[in-house]
């Protein structure tokens, strides 16, 4: 990456931009380069995966999904990849890490799991719980959000 | 994740859904995306960004764009958690929300109950942001918890007709 692409990042990470009927074209008047210029590095920040992909996010609470909960797992350390794997394959689980234990919290296999009701995500919780045969768990219901923003990339 | 919408209060025709698809894990990186977009679901390209804005507008899509892996432009992200007394929590998350590199935090349920996520150019970056929201706020020890694997991270979410 040199400095154009990271230049090419800023401009491609305005919220804005993306809302003009022309995009790219907005993103070549801003940087004052080609369209050209701006299609290529962008196709080439993706296909080196820089860029994830191009799309649209949904609010997952607009997309049915009401109930959401980060829920940490306690499983076994031999056990840890299997049951990894098989969170990671449901379709509910959008998020899935291993991550450090620390005193009084042995949940080391983290979770984001979505449902269209508490009782949904209660139902899911319980699925994934036998499938993994998890020890324990802990289901971190966020209560307040205080902060969600984007990343803010080559300031 | 296959994604039912509500019967009821259902924002969504088939058209808007038909957008959905098309864009969401594939938006065409073109001269002129939007008439693509309109060509694949069968209406203008002005129809089909109209559409696209009300949908940003009506807070259905939260965002329109590139998905960046911030590990693959060197960034370094982490998971933390912190245990707060209740009558620090206001000053306590003014203080982690007041660094851009914090990018979500969250009161949860149990102890620790103070969960917040870091993007930062590097490690030692993230350790210093940590130390000064620990003697800013008073509050310790933050729980720094780096993945030290990576299971699945999926934003898409496909909808059914």
């Amino acid at each position: 990456m040199d400095s154009k692409d990271k230049a090419l990042i800023r401009v491609l990470h305005k919220e804005e931009i993306f809302k003009d009927p022309s995009p790219f074209k907005k993103a070549a008047e801003l940087l004052g380069w080609d369209v050209e210029e701006v299609l290529a590095r962008a196709k080439d920040l993706k296909n080196s995966g820089v860029i994830r992909r191009f799309g649209a996010a949904l609010t997952p609470a607009k997309a049915g999904f009401t109930a959401n909960a980060m829920v940490a797992w306690e499983v076994e350390k031999e056990r840890e990849e299997e049951a990894a794997d098989s969170m990671a394959a449901h379709p509910r689980v959008s998020h899935c890490y291993i991550r450090p234990a620390f005193d009084g919290f042995p949940y080391k296999l983290y979770t984001m799991i979505h449902g269209n009701s508490l009782e949904d995500l209660n139902r899911i919780i319980d699925e994934l719980s036998k499938v993994s045969r998890a020890a324990s768990f802990r289901a971190l219901h966020s209560t307040r959000e205080f902060k969600k923003s984007s990343p803010v990339y080559f300031p | 994740m296959s994604v039912i919408f509500a019967e009821k209060g259902s924002e969504l025709d088939s058209i808007d859904k038909a957008i959905l698809n098309r864009i969401q894990g594939d938006f065409p990186v073109s001269e002129d995306p939007y008439g693509e977009i309109g060509r694949a679901v069968g209406i203008t390209g002005p129809d089909a960004h109209a559409r696209v804005l009300s949908l940003i507008e009506r807070k259905i899509v939260r965002k329109v764009g590139p998905f960046f892996d911030a590990k693959m432009m060197g960034y370094k992200s982490t998971l933390c958690a912190v245990d707060v007394p209740a009558d620090k929590l206001k000053e306590t998350a003014s203080v982690i929300n007041g660094f851009v590199e914090v990018t979500h935090n969250y009161l949860r349920e149990g102890r620790p109950n103070v969960w917040f996520t870091v993007i930062a150019e590097s490690d030692d970056a993230i350790r210093n942001i940590l130390s000064e929201i620990s003697s800013r706020a008073g509050v310790g020890p933050i729980r720094n918890l780096p993945a030290e694997k990576m299971y699945k991270v999926k934003v898409d979410l496909k909808i059914k007709d």
